[in-house]
């Protein structure tokens, strides 16, 4: 007998058997016959005492490899068998992949917040600190520290909140550049901003809030100038406009600064072509600013005789307005979640 | 202050200037300029002769007017009715444009034809309340047919709208305008000057005064007046700068403020009746009636100006109704004085009434136009009042007119603009401004003049040579001063708090913090807190400061639940306004559901929602371990209300609110927790050495008890924690049992324990014992029973 050939032979009745196993029994079944003590190929060993000495290594070796060949094909089926059923379970597992997820979205901070900590950041990046002061406030600090006495004209430019006749919700953040140099006591250089909330009297409407929220800047010490002051406000235009920006400074009065400029900035929406949102200017008033007046220097325990420095007030709602094209403050303090989780950060 | 270019051409030359030119200018060295406007808008506008008027046949509101405009006649459509044969009208021809880009045409108006409109002054753009007239406008009967309507009205004029800063009260007048101008664009000031031609008769009067608040009176007495109207040129200055025209007397002294910026006033002279002026101060009580015919309360520090019997005018205000000047007026006394700009500022102030006057007494006016004011109106009236003048002027004058001169060095006024200006550039500037001045070595020592009150010291020079020179040119540079920047630690946790409650899903808020008063403590928790009210509310929704930042967050809860908001997760970092300080303090609201499986089943917000998110942000800030105990607070759940503590100090307090009170606001299960941030701050733990991470598995095991309703959990793990010792790494509720198959009065609560040693392998019988004795420390402490 041609064992080489009837082991071909039973190589491929086991190819065509396994086509037909589904399950893991049948395997076994398949297996034990074909591979088992009863299987055929076990029974050719018996055969192999009939050989002359120098054919049986080369029967061995042939029915061995069958047997091999004979394990791989029935491997090959059982991997086949687990994949195939490990696909069918996934099969069940199927979803809709478009089906809604949970609501895991993350909350937003308030609009106006998001900008003090980027304009908080930028000045720490210079060296500044963050100063914070009171709201209830004295007439003292808010007005008459900051070169306002009772009776003067311009008072009128910020009707004000009183609760007693010496306290009243505080204008302006400028109260905190008083309170600040007091506290460094008129010997070392300032270099602070204050965020905070301020208040006027005014009825509110799309362009007036009676609350609002202020950023105070202030440097002061032997050499500091007007164009540091240009410089340091072109910084933070750029940084809340964009690079392109420019700025423009006019001459204005603010009781605690002299000179005192209002600042404009190059109309993003034109780019200072003129249009309608910069009302044909080309540019966009966004804060006010100046040179601390003596006043208030001597004021505030500072010599300014040695001393010098900048102040600045910018508010944040109108950066926002500006920066999204928001028409209406009121937006601001109404807190509809429609608008506020516009603002993610 | 509204300036007309024609007008200020009178003082400086605006030659090769547009006005748009001027506004640009003035606005980078000056004041800004808010608008620049046409005073009225006409083209194509000549002045008719009205031939006749006749019926329109098929009309009966329309009247059919032949008009004569020189070159030809026309046949005109009128509406309005107070058009009559012989009247001189504005006629608009066809092609013009006026106001409000109406055009006219030639049309056809019920089969007659119209070839031009007659014009009212306001479809010349001239706002109602400077003329009050409703029909056509009427032109004196001089006027000469076929010529220019706007040109002979003086209408062709721009006007520049001046925002003026309190301290610039010089620019309250075209005169001080004018001064501007010419320091910016390097030209010469003229200032008319008034010719007076006096009568034979004496100025009668005798002046005095009693108080000190009035600086300086001038007074003059004109006879033979004859009121009319004031000329056209005068008319359309006044309303350029947005005054209504009266009578030649009224017109002359408003003109002449406007162009001084010295108020002026003019008493019926017959009805003062005494030849004295004496000025006083109001007593507490006395009345006076004022031209409007309203009696006004008085107080100690009004000025009176008096005949030295009856007051006639509260000074600086406002003039008396008796004295008032009229039709039948045939002299008058003439006042130019000035008052201490503070009383005007109460007085006006008080009173509500703030003109044109009050306004510029407050700002402080030039004393040195006082005299002048009062000749150049003495002169006008006389050419166009026909009034003798009679000799001489009676004054007081108590101005102390020496000011300091003002000192200030190149090497000061660059140090403070960071410039690099020389002395020509700054004597240039200086003579610009006409300032007299002397320079040596650099130091330049300056006369302010006396129509600049707002100059007295080094700074208010440097300010006015660095707008002339414009502030555009300095260099952009940033300050020297070497420092640290930085948040402080309690910022930085601020800032922490609110970015954690973002990234869990929270919406920050800025509300109000001035609220409705009966409102203060329906949020708050402690009820002796005694809150902040403005004296003057500005509204009943905005009177008192809030006592917690809930306040605001509940109402924003309504706010977005009513616009069909379902799930509102917010926040705010507030304050709570008490009269003895503000504390910063940490609001947090949850209503609907919170991170939902939208389509899968999930367990409702409930007080564990936000009591998680709490302790998950202490956690995160480093104060916790907290401790939560029952409480009850007004409007709160009774049963579902707890106060918060970290290292038994109290920070807080977390509850649901109670279903009626949210009921009331159409809101259902809302959940409300503040947060003391500073406490919390305090409270937080310092980053400290490291714990070594246990080496050895540890071990875990759930004992379920059966214990009293009233027994709460927080008990259970305090007995378990003392029995185990730092064994017991962990304790948590994992399942409460309250229902039908337990004894009455009895809960089943199941705990998950975890054991850990740190020294070796946890053994099961070790553990088992430790389970048995806390088991047993249970049943003693709180009569456990194990199921």
């Amino acid at each position: 007998m041609d064992v080489k050939k009837r082991i071909d032979e039973l190589e491929e009745e086991l190819e065509k058997e396994l086509e037909k196993v589904k399950t893991q029994a049948e395997l076994l079944n398949v297996k034990s016959r074909y591979l088992g003590k009863k299987a055929e190929i076990s029974s050719f060993m018996k055969h192999m005492r009939d050989l002359p000495k120098e054919k049986r290594p080369a029967f061995g070796q042939a029915v061995n490899e069958g047997k091999e060949r004979f394990a791989s094909l029935i491997e090959k089926r059982q991997a086949f068998l687990k994949r195939r059923s490990i696909e069918k379970k996934l099969a069940k597992e199927r979803v809709d992949v478009t089906l809604d997820a949970p609501d895991f979205r993350v909350g937003s901070r308030h609009i106006i917040n998001q900008i003090v900590e980027e304009v908080e950041d930028l000045f720490i990046g210079m060296g500044y600190t963050i100063e914070e002061g009171p709201e209830i406030e004295t007439d003292e600090m808010n007005f008459e520290k900051l070169n306002l006495p009772k009776d003067h004209p311009a008072r009128d430019m910020q009707d004000s909140l009183y609760i007693t006749e010496e306290t009243l919700l505080r204008t302006h953040t400028s109260p905190v550049q008083v309170r600040t140099m007091l506290e460094y006591g008129g010997k070392k250089p300032v270099k602070m901003i204050c965020p905070g909330k301020a208040y006027r009297r005014d009825d509110d409407d799309a362009t007036h809030s009676h609350q609002f929220y202020q950023i105070e800047g202030l440097v002061v010490d032997e050499s500091t100038t007007m164009a540091d002051l240009k410089g340091t406000l072109l910084v933070l235009a750029k940084a809340m406009f964009g690079p392109e920006r420019k700025i423009r400074l006019r001459p204005s009065y603010f009781p605690f600064t002299e000179p005192s400029a209002e600042v404009d900035v190059s109309c993003a929406n034109c780019a200072g072509e003129g249009c309608n949102i910069c009302k044909n200017t080309g540019y966009i008033e966004i804060l006010g600013a100046g040179m601390v007046n003596d006043y208030v220097l001597a004021a505030s325990g500072y010599d300014p005789e040695k001393y010098q420095g900048f102040a600045f007030g910018v508010g944040i709602e109108r950066i926002a307005m500006l920066r999204y094209g928001i028409e209406d403050i009121r937006n601001f303090y109404t807190n509809d979640l429609r608008f506020l989780r516009q603002f993610k950060a | 202050m509204r300036v007309s270019c024609s007008w200020l051409k009178n003082y400086v030359s605006l030659d090769g200037i547009t006005p748009e030119e001027l506004a640009e200018s003035l606005t980078l060295r000056s004041q800004e300029v808010e608008g620049v406007f046409p005073l009225a808008q006409g083209e194509n506008l000549v002045i008719g002769e009205v031939l006749s008027v006749s019926p329109h046949e098929k009309a009966d509101k329309l009247v059919v007017c032949e008009v004569d405009v020189k070159k030809k006649r026309l046949t005109i459509i009128c509406g309005a009715p107070n058009v009559r044969q012989g009247q001189k009208v504005a006629v608009a021809l066809p092609g013009a444009t006026l106001a409000h880009g109406l055009r006219i045409e030639k049309t056809e108006i019920r089969g007659v034809v119209s070839e031009g409109m007659i014009a009212s002054l306001t479809e010349l753009g001239i706002d109602y309340k400077y003329h009050h007239e409703d029909g056509i406008h009427v032109l004196h009967h001089t006027a000469p047919a076929g010529e220019d309507a706007m040109a002979y009205l003086f209408f062709n004029d721009t006007v520049l709208d001046l925002d003026i800063t309190p301290n610039r009260a010089d620019l309250l007048s075209m005169i001080g305008v004018a001064h501007d101008v010419a320091a910016i664009f390097n030209r010469d000031v003229k200032i008319p000057k008034p010719k007076i031609v006096t009568a034979k008769m004496e100025n009668p009067l005798t002046i005095e005064t009693e108080t000190k608040a009035c600086k300086s009176y001038y007074g003059r007495v004109l006879d033979d007046v004859t009121i009319g109207e004031s000329p056209r040129w005068m008319r359309s200055r006044l309303i350029a700068a947005g005054i209504r025209p009266i009578n030649n007397v009224v017109d002359i002294t408003n003109y002449v403020m406007l162009e001084t910026g010295q108020p002026l006033h003019a008493f019926d002279y017959d009805k003062v009746g005494e030849e004295r002026v004496l000025v006083r101060e109001a007593k507490k009580g006395e009345t006076f009636t004022t031209l409007d015919d309203e009696e006004r309360k008085l107080e100690e520090g009004d000025i009176l100006i008096t005949n030295g019997k009856e007051p006639i005018a509260l000074g600086g205000v406002m003039g008396g109704a008796e004295t008032e000047v009229t039709e039948e007026t045939t002299s008058i006394l003439l006042e130019s004085a000035a008052f201490d700009p503070r009383r005007i500022r109460r007085t006006s102030g008080r009173l509500g009434l703030k003109s044109e006057s009050s306004l510029r007494f407050e700002r402080g006016i030039d004393p040195a136009m006082t005299r002048y004011a009062l000749d150049r109106a003495a002169a006008l009236l006389a050419v166009y009042a026909s009034t003798s003048i009679r000799d001489g002027i009676k004054y007081f004058d108590n101005h102390e007119n020496k000011r300091s001169p003002i000192e200030l060095s190149l090497e000061k006024l660059n140090r403070v603009l960071g410039s690099d200006f020389d002395t020509a550039h700054v004597q240039d500037v200086l003579q610009r401004l006409s300032f007299p001045f002397e320079e040596k070595d650099g130091i330049f020592v300056v006369d302010p003049p006396s129509r600049r009150q707002d100059i007295n010291t080094y700074q208010d020079l440097i300010e006015e040579i660095g707008r002339l020179s414009d502030y555009n040119i300095l260099p952009a540079t940033l300050p020297t001063t070497v420092s640290r920047g930085g948040l402080t630690d309690y910022q930085r946790f601020k800032r922490r708090t609110r970015h954690i409650l973002a990234d869990l899903g929270f919406d920050e808020t800025m509300t109000y913090a001035l609220r409705e008063k009966e409102r203060v403590y329906d949020l708050a928790k402690d009820k002796e807190k005694e809150p902040v009210s403005l004296s003057k509310p500005l509204s009943r929704a905005h009177q008192t400061l809030v006592l917690t930042p809930l306040h605001g967050l509940f109402d924003v809860a309504a706010h977005n639940r009513a616009r069909k908001t379902e799930a509102i997760h917010i926040y705010e970092i507030g304050k709570c306004y008490e009269e003895e300080g503000e504390t910063e303090m940490l609001g947090i609201l949850m209503c609907g559901s919170y991170r939902t499986h939208r389509w899968q089943k999930h367990a409702p917000t409930s007080f564990f929602t936000l009591k998680g998110i709490i302790e998950s942000l202490a956690d995160a800030l480093r104060f916790s371990p907290l401790i939560f105990t029952s409480t009850t607070i007004g409007n709160y759940h009774p049963h579902q209300c707890a106060i918060i503590k970290a290292q038994g100090e109290e920070i807080g307090h977390i509850g649901k609110v109670h279903p009626e009170y949210a009921d009331a606001h159409d809101l259902k299960d809302v959940h409300l927790a503040e947060i003391d941030l500073e406490k919390a701050y305090e409270l937080g733990r310092e980053r400290s050495a490291y714990t070594p991470v246990p080496k050895h598995p540890g071990m875990q095991r759930d004992i379920a008890l059966l214990v009293d309703e009233s027994i709460n959990a927080e008990a259970i793990k305090r007995t378990a924690r003392e029995c185990a010792g730092e064994m017991l790494a962990a304790i948590h509720v994992f399942d409460l049992y309250e229902g039908d198959k337990l004894p009455k009065g009895k809960k089943s609560l199941a705990f998950r324990l975890r054991f850990e040693d740190a020294e070796k392998t946890l053994q099961a019988d070790t553990t088992d014992k430790l389970v048995q004795e806390i088991v047993k420390a249970l049943e003693e402490e709180h009569g456990a029973i194990q199921r």
